[in-house]
């Protein structure tokens, strides 16, 4: 009883520690940021390529755990034929794995791949291709379910139709919908639709209910690879990745060539005014009539409605952005990061 | 209806079909994920009904095409049009149908059957509710909830307004844990099936069923895969068959499978037993092999038959017991059994002595209901055991009469007992009571009990021993619980906890290996990183992770080399550290934080 004791005592430690962790919005870290550090961002080529560079440890391994993996295969043939449906888990890309599935078994038959990482998978577009490529048939649906009764109905007329759809990340976030994830799991419960899918959030079976699950019909196989998640996180927008600032800054430049000169010396009043609040975090933004009251005095606008009309267009360039405080009135930001916008005047002081 | 959702479906086919059968062609299924508004409930309503009464009346095609272009337009009033001219129909067509419909000469009444009314929107079944209950007068419309919660939900989804409209009447279904029992009962106390469940793949679709969703079409998906796991994995299931087949298959039997019996654990242990020559013969001689081990599988199936008649016998004597020491239900008592040697529990030992406690009336009834058991089991070895059951009986028939001089007797002393009212007699003779009781011999019935009892125990002994000690029980039986648990219940999370913490546990690597808590800096990037991350609080800031992975990282690679200038070191374990924080946030762990610049936040606590 002693070590239950111990235990409990745990137990209760950590649900303290987890409320006291959780309580206060205060969070002590350091205050430093990526931009002091000395290094650029990479961007994603560069990434890709120094990644490549990098030597994939415990190879051997990895490949030991992946043909221990690969015996399984008949035996999912098999199971999928007996009306289950299989969902993989474990950490490490399944997707090799599943393309090996694919190539040495499913060559033969009539099979549908899946990329569920893709971000603009849609179901919809899943439906399409069953019933376009599988099922011949060119016509529009008026919506998903009226497609997934048609699916249904042609398969149960048709019983040498036999599909196998595989998809990678069912878990993603296109897919992980709860019309989506019915959608899904009707599919899958047509006897003659076989679905060989992979997880990998940590949440992921949260997204399915008793029925869905009764639906799937899952029998589930852990298959940790250990294989970096190539494909499946390129598509990730990692914090650490340069990725908009480069556009935002290209894009910045080449609107602003083509206006007049007073309207860039406003972009420019602006941007000079939120760099150098940049370190209050609490700057809302500079207010419209002290923008405009700047605006005279470098003799930019001359009315209220010339700024305002001027504002309008950087508004549907996406350059500024409006937004009203606690008090009533207009507050305009430019919505890019610090280093964008310094770099920005940089290369204007370079034109001029 | 129970919480059960999965195995509703069955249920509400069945009833359709019971009600088109015998009531009514008219009946609509209506399940909520189709009807997200009034209008597609409509339409599938009237695309239901309509077609089912085409299937029940078989009319022709050009109605069909007629009726499928109606379904366009959807109203309460083209459904009452067609409902009257469908009535009519049936009225006046030929005689043969005028007989079925003249039987009930009013119009059949329009079935519509909500199959999970919790997850309608309100207001759709509201507005549908009163839309047809204004016209009820033309359209009988007989509606069926099923509610897997309970009565309670109707009340609290409509307004008084709206379940004033509808009388209702409440039906209960039969608690799922009965459908279990009944399930249980038939398929693997029965003696028709070959395949039989060990005990542990029993108590884990058992403890699924009752821990986690409570459904009966789940335990059935779970014995199918213990069946094709068990034909899949197992080379000698083919012997797993009826007694018929068993000999043909034996003799078709080849040299390896032969050999596969004789690597059997528990027929190695029979070969054990032998003498020496016969060891030799069944180890060398596959003719001699394959006679011995159809009687050995014949033998088996024997137990079994009589396995389940005792175990039927041990159920009715237990389960009538207080507190049920041995529980309640028979699949309890059926684990029990498998589990280990049952009279070697403690359990088992105090059921016997409450049945030695018991009184007469309810033993005859309980040997009755043996004596029926064992009667109607196919085992011929039970006569015996059957004669001597109802020779009990006839000696508690005979016991009768004795019994009630005994309690004549018992109540004279209980007389004399009251006429002493004497305060010092009365302990006297209370004391002189209970000595004469202590000392006196059993009476006749106490004797006669405990020879019953007795019996039974040794019944108990004689056939219920465990299936694990039988010979050649693999063939019949399929035990292995963590293949079943491991495709049945998984927990993923587990698998990525185990795989970040540990991953000596996958990867055999001898570098790898440490004890728990630390890790070594050997191990894959995102191990590092996960571990790392673990000692952060909500907040992670990007830059400190960094440079505690270079850190680490560092410390793994300084003995290598440093041939790579240290710039494009420093670039490739920066590639790494991304790679292997944006896995991270593919698997859930982290996500990026608009709190503070460059940080991350934490969404799992604690080590997982």
């Amino acid at each position: 009883s002693l070590a239950k004791k111990i235990k409990e005592e745990k137990m209760s430690n950590l649900v303290e520690e987890y409320f006291e962790a959780h309580s206060s919005s205060k969070v002590l870290t350091s205050d430093r940021t990526l931009q002091k550090l000395r290094k650029r961002r990479l961007n994603q080529e560069t990434l890709h390529d120094l990644l490549k560079k990098a030597p994939l440890a415990y190879a051997a391994e990895i490949k030991e755990l992946n043909q221990q993996h690969e015996s399984m295969f008949s035996k999912w043939l098999l199971q999928l034929h007996l009306g289950f449906n299989i969902v993989l888990y474990g950490l490490g890309s399944k997707r090799d794995l599943l393309e090996k599935f694919r190539t040495s078994l499913l060559q033969d038959s009539v099979h549908l791949v899946v990329n569920g990482y893709f971000p603009s998978i849609t179901v919809r577009s899943i439906l399409n291709s069953i019933t376009e490529e599988v099922l011949d048939h060119t016509g529009t649906f008026r919506s998903p379910l009226d497609q997934l009764e048609f699916i249904t109905k042609r398969f149960k007329e048709d019983s040498s139709l036999e599909l196998y759809v595989i998809i990678h990340n069912l878990d993603s976030q296109m897919l992980r919908g709860e019309r989506s994830q019915q959608i899904l799991a009707q599919l899958s419960s047509l006897p003659s639709v076989y679905l060989i899918a992979s997880i990998d959030h940590i949440n992921a079976p949260l997204m399915w209910d008793q029925a869905k699950l009764s639906l799937y019909n899952w029998l589930w196989y852990e298959t940790t690879t250990f294989s970096p998640y190539v494909e499946e996180t390129s598509y990730e927008n990692s914090l650490l990745v340069q990725q908009s600032g480069s556009l935002a800054l290209s894009s910045l430049t080449h609107v602003l060539r083509s206006l007049t000169p007073n309207a860039r010396g406003i972009f420019r009043l602006l941007a000079q005014y939120q760099l150098e609040k940049k370190d209050n975090p609490s700057y809302p933004g500079l207010s419209f009539q002290d923008f405009y009251q700047q605006c005279r005095e470098a003799f930019l606008v001359n009315s209220d409605l010339t700024l305002r009309a001027q504002l309008t267009e950087f508004r549907d360039h996406k350059l500024i952005r409006t937004k009203r405080g606690a008090d009533g009135v207009e507050y305009l930001l430019i919505p890019v990061d610090v280093s964008t916008l310094t770099d920005f005047l940089e290369n204007e002081d370079e034109d001029v | 209806l129970g919480v059960n959702v999965t195995d509703h479906d069955l249920t509400f086919r069945s009833l359709s079909d019971l009600l088109q059968n015998n009531i009514t062609p008219y009946i609509a299924l209506l399940e909520a994920k189709d009807c997200p508004g009034i209008k597609n409930l409509m339409q599938k309503l009237m695309a239901q009904l309509m077609n089912c009464s085409i299937d029940a009346d078989s009319l022709e095609d050009e109605d069909y095409v007629q009726v499928s272009q109606s379904r366009i337009r959807c109203s309460m009033s083209s459904l009452i049009k067609w409902y009257k001219s469908g009535t009519q129909k049936t009225d006046s067509e030929t005689p043969s149908q005028k007989r079925t419909s003249s039987t009930y000469w009013q119009p059949p009444p329009v079935v519509v059957i909500f199959k999970d009314m919790e997850s309608f929107t309100t207001k759709v079944l509201q507005d549908f509710i009163v839309i047809s209950s204004q016209h009820i007068h033309e359209l009988p419309l007989v509606l069926i909830f099923g509610i897997a919660t309970s009565p309670m939900i109707i009340h609290r989804l409509l307004p008084h307004s709206v379940s004033s409209l509808l009388c209702i009447e409440l039906f209960q279904s039969l608690s799922c844990k009965e459908h279990l029992s009944t399930v249980i009962d038939k398929l693997l106390l029965s003696d028709q099936f070959p395949f039989k469940l060990g005990e542990k793949v029993l108590q884990v679709l058992i403890n699924l069923f009752l821990y986690h969703d409570f459904s009966v079409q789940n335990f059935i998906k779970g014995f199918q895969l213990c069946i094709l796991e068990h034909f899949f994995s197992q080379p000698l299931s083919v012997l797993c068959c009826q007694l018929v087949d068993l000999k043909k298959r034996i003799n078709s039997l080849s040299h390896d499978q032969c050999e596969n019996i004789r690597r059997l654990p528990s027929f190695r242990r029979y070969v054990e037993k032998q003498e020496s020559g016969k060891q030799i013969a069944l180890l060398t001689t596959d003719n001699f092999l394959k006679e011995e081990t159809e009687r050995l599988l014949e033998d088996l199936h024997v137990y079994h038959y009589n396995y389940v008649s005792v175990l039927r016998c041990l159920h009715v004597f237990t389960s009538s017991l207080p507190k049920y020491p041995l529980g309640k239900q028979i699949r309890d008592l059926h684990c029990a059994c498998l589990e280990n040697q049952v009279w070697e529990t403690e359990e088992y030992e105090s059921s016997l002595q409450l049945a030695r406690m018991l009184n007469k009336s309810d033993l005859v009834t309980m040997l009755q209901q043996c004596v029926e058991i064992l009667l109607s089991s196919s085992g011929k070895e039970f006569d015996k055991t059957v004669e001597k059951l109802k020779e009990f009986l006839t000696q508690f028939q005979n016991l009768e009469a004795e019994a009630f001089q005994e309690r004549d007797g018992s109540i004279s002393s209980q007389k004399e007992l009251q006429k002493k009212t004497d305060l010092y007699h009365l302990q006297k003779t209370l004391l002189e009571l209970k000595e004469s009781r202590r000392s006196k011999k059993l009476t006749k019935f106490e004797m006669l009990r405990f020879e019953v009892v007795d019996y039974i125990d040794c019944l108990v002994r004689n056939y219920l021993v465990p299936a694990d000690h039988r010979t050649l029980h693999e063939i019949l039986y399929f035990n292995t619980a963590t293949v079943l648990r491991g495709h049945l219940n998984a927990a993923p999370r587990t698998a990525l906890h185990t795989a970040l913490n540990n991953p000596h546990w996958y990867l055999k690597n001898q570098v790898l290996k440490c004890d728990g808590g630390s890790i070594s800096n050997k191990a894959p990037d995102i191990c590092i990183v996960y571990k790392l991350h673990l000692e952060c609080g909500r907040l992670i800031n990007l830059v400190d992770w960094l440079e505690a992975f270079a850190t680490v990282v560092m410390a793994a690679e300084a003995p290598d080399a440093d041939t790579a200038s240290s710039d494009q070191v420093d670039d490739i374990i920066h590639a790494r550290f991304i790679r292997a924080v944006s896995e991270l946030e593919l698997l859930g762990f982290i996500k990026p934080s608009k709190q503070k610049t460059d940080h991350v936040a934490r969404l799992t606590w604690g080590g997982c």
